[in-house]
């Protein structure tokens, strides 16, 4: 808002470039700093903005405008919830500068959000409000206790000229609220009534001057009609109670639609990077590149993704993933940027920078997703214009009717209509209660891709699995072992793991990591690739040293005891004997079981459905305790599934990988992928698992069911609280503070409201 | 009673002195990081 002056007065001087306050954002380097190329447009690159000065869904859809009508820009999105815009444009034809200026012009101030002058300018926008807000607090006490006397004394006990003393008093003391604490309504009205559109802003500030323009005809012409006893007590108190409704309003929105501001703050500034003569020095993350060898301390941010170089640490996931555990890297292993080390330092050597990171696709995701605006906001927006049309024609209508008792009292009445409807309850009602919806859900490990699928997901009754890679995860696992009775059965599966650490076939690593022991090694190993291992085991002290065979039952050259099945078997021999015998699975996520009965206990039907064999998947599904399974579906087997369960009248959401389950993901009235296969902006899903924990399945279906509460409470309530205080402002019987305190009351209400789906995922 | 008419005005200036002075204190940032002015005199030095 403070810009938008300057900005207005100088004007574009350039064709392409816009004004010179914002000249040092057109050099490349700064814009790619704030920027990036879009995927699949040549010449395109897409850009985020802070904007400043917005106060209502109305004000967002003239940002929209303005950015729109500007050339070389386009694909501009919104959101007035947050306050950010989105938009796609060409070096060649705009410039940044160009858009700050027009978006200056327009009234309102921009800046590129992940710059660092956001945090600055953002504070300074806070501390205005909270001076604004402690001046008509003030003032309004002051004004009361002057008032105070006219309500008490008997009447002809105050002398005329004291009393118009006291009027004087209030009048200045009122100025201070008119002219610096309600200028965010008046710049607001004032902008909309120039590009001949209502906003919430322009009752208010109508009604404002309104009261404050009679006080002022009874204070200084005591004679006129207006009365002799002006009610300046009034408007510093209902501009007092509105402002207070915005102050809260505004850091009430912060705190839940922060969840997206948490995860842009992850990455810290500065990194030490080894230098080329070994020492480490402090750089700007954006200056790091593949490759790098940075120090990370315990309790600092990773700044890019990479692999551990030197150290062990444990390091929490939690904000990208949604897993509580702290996990340990160990040399090797690999970290991601965001991501926070607890225990010790680590060396690790970059590999993704910026824009490639997992992070900043997850940011990208959130982002793409708060903009976007769920069927029922866009209705919303379009009735409340109209709306607020019949608020000024209704006040109108009042006070012409209460104009033969009085023309003080009717204008009293129509500043109260005026100030009582509360549209922004109803514009606020639906994207407050999605964005904090989407915000805890962000916070264990779910993305919301689309907010509108949280509205469909609230009705969901079928949830249907994919098996591999979803129920499953992409490796085996040994569920039995069993050994000849003559024989030690820990050291066999010892011996047999020792062997199996050479091999990185699935079935090798399965049997390594059941049985790590490490009491005997192996040597001389060889692979028969499909068939087996065979190798020297013998115990660390080099005893016990035998030629063992690992692999099918024809490699092991031993008679292998019978057991049938279609489960999957490796045999250990030495050539002659059988030694032992294992039996090896796919890898059930550990929480599936749990994941289905939460599900199940939400009413929810869970149903199976996979390509592979029908015993295999009747196996798993005994396993994960689901009770319809079906196997050997084929990709259009699944989709005519999933269609007739659609015919059948259910809604159906679908659980896959997102790999190759992209058209049943797709006919699914929602859909949620396993993030970790694929790289995130090419999930085709509504939901995407950042993190492994099936369970938040149940946490996603209980959340949106909530949010579609709270989002039908919140309409619920602007709905009767606009059909109840209208009428009766209209009819006179709310008096103008109570009128300002019940709509910065409703708006608030609205918001907190919301603000408990923010929390509310925690205790499930 | 006459003192009220050198008074009422007083307390006029008064109240805007005290807005000013709201103003240095908010822009000073005296209301922000509430908790970390509190938490200082545990850590030490």
């Amino acid at each position: 808002m403070q810009t938008a002056p300057a900005l207005a007065s100088a004007g574009l001087s350039r064709p392409i470039a816009g004004n010179d306050a914002w000249a040092a954002l057109d050099e490349p380097a700064e814009w790619e700093g704030f920027s990036r190329p879009v995927a699949g447009r040549e010449g395109w690159w897409e850009s985020c903005l802070a904007l400043e000065g917005m106060h209502c869904a109305a004000c967002a859809l003239t940002v929209e405008e303005v950015l729109r009508g500007l050339p070389g820009v386009d694909a501009v999105q919104v959101n007035g919830v947050t306050a950010t815009a989105r938009l796609q444009w060409q070096p060649q034809a705009t410039r940044p500068s160009a858009w700050m200026a027009a978006l200056g012009r327009a009234g309102y101030g921009a800046l590129p959000a992940g710059d660092l002058l956001l945090a600055g300018r953002r504070v300074a926008a806070q501390r205005l409000m909270l001076w604004r807000w402690l001046v008509a607090g003030f003032c309004m006490m002051q004004v009361m206790m002057y008032a105070a006397p006219a309500y008490l004394a008997p009447p002809g006990e105050i002398t005329p000229d004291l009393q118009a003393l006291l009027g004087w008093a209030s009048w200045v003391l009122t100025l201070p609220v008119l002219l610096f604490s309600c200028w965010p309504f008046f710049s607001a009205a004032l902008r909309d009534v120039r590009r001949l559109r209502i906003g919430m802003d322009v009752p208010v500030a109508l009604g404002v001057l309104i009261a404050f323009g009679a006080s002022t005809a009874a204070t200084f012409d005591p004679a006129s009609p207006w009365g002799a006893h002006a009610s300046y007590d009034s408007v510093p108190m209902f501009v007092f109670f509105l402002l207070s409704g915005r102050l809260l309003e505004q850091r009430l929105r912060d705190r839940t639609a922060g969840a997206l501001e948490a995860l842009m703050r992850r990455l810290p500034d500065s990194v030490e990077r080894q230098e080329a003569d070994g020492s480490f020095r402090a750089v700007a993350v954006r200056r790091l590149v593949a490759g790098d060898l940075v120090r990370v301390l315990p309790g600092q941010a990773f700044p890019a993704d990479g692999e551990v170089e030197t150290g062990e640490s444990r390091v929490d996931q939690s904000l990208l993933t949604g897993e509580s555990k702290p996990l340990l890297r160990r040399v090797g292993d690999g970290v991601v940027a965001g991501s926070h080390n607890l225990t010790s330092m680590l060396l690790v050597r970059v590999q993704r920078v910026g824009p490639q990171t997992r992070y900043a696709e997850i940011v990208a995701l959130m982002e793409q997703a708060s903009l976007e605006k769920p069927g029922l906001v866009q209705l919303v927006d379009r009735i409340a214009s109209p709306f607020l049309v019949a608020v000024l024609l209704a006040a109108a209508a009042a006070a012409v009717w209460w104009w033969p008792l009085g023309q003080a009292h009717a204008m009293a009445v129509a500043v109260s209509v005026l100030i009582v409807t509360c549209p922004c309850a109803l514009s606020l009602a639906t994207p407050a209660a999605m964005l904090a919806g989407a915000g805890a859900l962000a916070r264990r490990g779910v993305l919301v891709r689309k907010l509108q699928a949280l509205e469909s997901c609230a009705a969901v009754d079928t949830v249907v699995f994919d098996k591999t890679g979803t129920l499953t995860e992409d490796r085996m696992d040994v569920v039995m072992a069993y050994t000849p009775p003559s024989l030690d059965r820990d050291e066999a599966c010892d011996r047999a793991g020792a062997l199996a650490r050479h091999s990185l076939h699935p079935v090798s690593r399965a049997i390594a990591a059941r049985f790590p022991a490490s009491d005997w090694v192996a040597s001389e190993v060889e692979e028969v690739a499909g068939r087996g291992l065979r190798g020297k085991v013998s115990r660390l002290d080099g005893s016990g040293s035998q030629y063992l065979y690992l692999g099918s039952a024809s490699f092991c050259r031993a008679p292998v005891p019978g057991r049938d099945g279609p489960v999957l078997q490796a045999h250990l021999s030495d050539g002659e004997h059988y030694l032992a015998g294992f039996e090896l699975d796919e890898a059930i996520r550990p929480d599936a079981a749990q994941a289905v009965s939460a599900l199940l206990k939400l009413g929810i039907r869970v149903q199976l459905l996979s390509g592979d064999t029908g015993q295999a998947v009747a196996h798993l599904a005994r396993r994960a305790g689901i009770e319809w399974y079906f196997g050997e579906r084929t990709p259009e087997g699944k989709l005519a599934h999933v269609r007739r369960l659609q015919s059948e009248g259910h809604r159906v959401m679908m659980v896959g990988d997102g790999m190759n389950d992209g058209p049943v993901l797709a006919a699914a009235d929602v859909s949620m992928a396993m993030g970790q296969a694929v790289p995130l902006a090419q999930a085709r899903a509504d939901f995407i698992m950042a993190g492994s924990e099936l369970s938040t399945v149940a946490a996603l279906v209980a959340q949106a069911r909530r949010t579609r509460r709270v989002v039908r409470q919140n309409l619920l309530w602007a709905a009767l609280y606009n059909a109840a205080c209208v009428p009766l402002a209209i009819l006179g019987y709310m008096p103008t503070w109570l009128a300002g305190f019940g709509m910065a009351a409703s708006s608030l209400l609205v918001v907190a409201n919301s603000a408990r789906l923010a929390r509310s995922t925690s205790g499930h | 009673m006459d003192i009220l008419f050198l008074l009422i005005p007083l307390s006029v200036v008064l109240a805007l002195l005290i807005i000013g002075a709201l103003g240095w204190a908010v822009w000073r940032g005296q209301f922000e990081a509430l908790e970390q002015e509190a938490e200082r005199i545990l850590h030490g030095d």
